[in-house]
């Protein structure tokens, strides 16, 4: 198989990242990296911690240059990282902030910072190379990897870049909101720029006003890689944004109407990414268009006897759709909901079964269930967790809850009852346990 | 225990803390000088997000997280509150 290089069309002096301490051109990346490549020593696999989403890219090519395995975990939680660290026994920490993980070694991006440009060759990574694994929850709890090749990367950078009309000539700067070592993130705000010799912002602005800061610092046009739940975010504080060439949002469904506010407000398109981590962005829509999902281009969706799958020329296998779609005969789709019980937090994605395991290997607890409630007012809908622990409080059990499952999924509230909803053959329906949530919202004041 | 007492503006605070996340908490038992993130309450970044939010509404304050200080700030509810008195505009 081909090479592929490992940054797109840049001359060394083309500005390639957009730091607090001003533009880094792509001659001082590359020196930038070769300096952190002669200092690696050999691992086969490096949880990169970066928060700069510059230092993060350095840490990835030289990673790539080494042969290493970046490994993406679904969260920066402690007990997270052990998880994947003890399944990854030879792995270290990259950081650019001093961050330690007690039982794993870190090592600092820090001390490199050559001022000098690299004269030498961009250089070519092969397209089978495995680069990255991004972790999904898996029907048993445990991180399960998918392997992700330098060809899988490129070939959604590109693809995503062509039905956005990106060129690389445009010199665009990519602002973004998610997290880089989150697959949305990787693909949209790491490897869609530098594939295009576009300007990274390395920023990851939270708050409306650091959003409007980020942009600010930057000229020329600007690409805003975000969420919905940054797009409300933005709305609700009326922020006033420098103008933004294109949005681009994911991990979660924009509705049309928080779609069309944003276009109004931003003055500008608001394009969607649907994707998942086992397959990457799979398709693109215009949200204010309509429901339906275009595949991007290389991607096919086809049925087998049950469910819809992903096909590509760089998935080694086709990859089942965590949703219900249906697919009509352009091979345009529409989502449904999710499949059985999987549920999708900000993104992140995990089965209620697995999480209902884990509340019931907790010591005392006796039954217990984890519950989303309808979408409310809340950026981000969290889950609740009805629990029978005669003894327990409700702190002794989030507290031993925290060490087993990931802080995004932590139920808020966690409500003790002397029992649950129970019909006589012992299954607990959905309805009585929604009822159940009512009843306690409504008396707390949150009432419908 | 003079030092951890509660201040009006603090037990306001608090309040909006727990109604904003809905945490199931009294709000006088978050201890002014506890952790509000990572262990203590356990809050997350769509939490301090949805926060800033809120105080944003309150207190007419638009957090940042460009602040250097903004660790120190989200730090505990005595350094959240300080901040908050001194950079409110209702």
């Amino acid at each position: 198989m081909p090479d592929a290089p490992l940054i797109g069309p840049y001359r060394p002096d083309d500005v390639l990242a957009w730091e607090p301490g001003g533009p880094r051109t792509a001659g001082q990346f590359l020196s930038d990296v070769a300096q952190l490549v002669e200092s690696l020593s050999d691992r086969p696999t490096v949880l990169n911690l970066a928060t700069s989403r510059y230092e993060f890219l350095v840490g990835f090519a030289a990673a790539i240059l080494r042969g290493q395995l970046t490994l993406l975990p679904q969260s920066r939680a402690p007990q997270t990282l052990r998880r994947i660290a003890s399944d990854y026994p030879d792995s270290y920490i990259l950081t650019d902030r001093d961050e330690t993980i007690e039982g794993i070694e870190s090592v600092s991006i820090q001390p490199r910072r050559g001022r000098a440009s690299c004269p030498g060759r961009i250089p070519e990574i092969p397209l089978s190379q495995v680069v990255a694994i991004a972790f999904t929850s898996g029907s048993t709890g445990q991180p399960v990897p998918n392997k992700k090749t330098w060809e899988a990367l490129t070939a959604v950078a590109h693809a995503t870049g062509s039905r956005l009309g990106i060129k690389g000539g445009d010199h665009a700067v990519v602002v973004a909101t998610v997290p880089h070592q989150h697959m949305f993130g990787l693909e949209a705000s790491v490897m869609l720029p530098v594939m295009h010799g576009l300007v990274m912002h390395a920023g990851r602005p939270l708050f409306p006003v650091d959003i409007r800061s980020a942009l600010a610092d930057v000229t020329g046009q600007r690409i805003f890689v975000t969420t919905p739940l940054h797009l409300r975010a933005c709305l609700s504080e009326n922020v006033k944004v420098p103008p933004v060439a294109l949005i681009l949002s994911a991990t979660a469904p924009l509705s049309h109407s928080l779609a069309q506010e944003a276009e109004r407000h931003f003055h500008t398109e608001v394009h969607e990414i649907f994707g998942f981590a086992e397959a990457g962005s799979v398709a693109e829509r215009r949200t204010i268009d309509g429901d339906s999902w275009r595949p991007l281009d290389g991607v096919r969706l086809q049925p087998d006897e049950t469910r819809w799958n992903v096909h590509a020329d760089y998935l080694p296998t086709p990859v089942r759709v965590p949703d219900r779609i249906t697919v009509d005969a352009q091979g345009m789709f529409v989502v449904h909901g999710r499949e059985a019980d999987q549920i999708n937090i900000a993104g992140h994605r995990v089965s209620l079964g697995d999480l209902n395991q884990k509340l019931l290997e907790i010591e005392g607890v006796q039954d217990g269930v984890f519950f989303l409630p309808e979408e409310g007012s809340d950026l981000v809908t969290r889950l609740m967790a009805f629990v029978v622990a005669p003894g327990k409080t409700s702190e002794d059990l989030q507290r031993a809850l925290r060490t087993h499952i990931d802080p995004i999924f932590m139920p808020r509230p966690l409500i003790c009852v002397t029992s649950l909803p129970r019909n006589a053959t012992g299954k607990l329906p959905r309805e009585s346990v929604s009822e159940l949530a009512r009843q306690w919202l409504a008396g707390q004041g949150y009432g419908a | 225990m003079t030092n951890s007492a509660v201040s009006p503006l603090e037990h306001d605070v608090a309040k909006l803390i727990v109604e904003t996340l809905k945490l199931k908490v009294d709000p006088a038992t978050i201890q002014p000088e506890g952790a509000l993130f990572g262990d203590g309450l356990g809050l997350d970044s769509i939490d301090a997000l949805e926060l800033s939010l809120a105080i944003s509404q309150t207190y007419g304050y638009q957090l940042k997280s460009s602040d250097p200080e903004i660790n120190a700030i989200f730090s505990s509810l005595r350094t959240l509150t300080k901040t908050i008195e001194k950079n409110r505009t209702k």
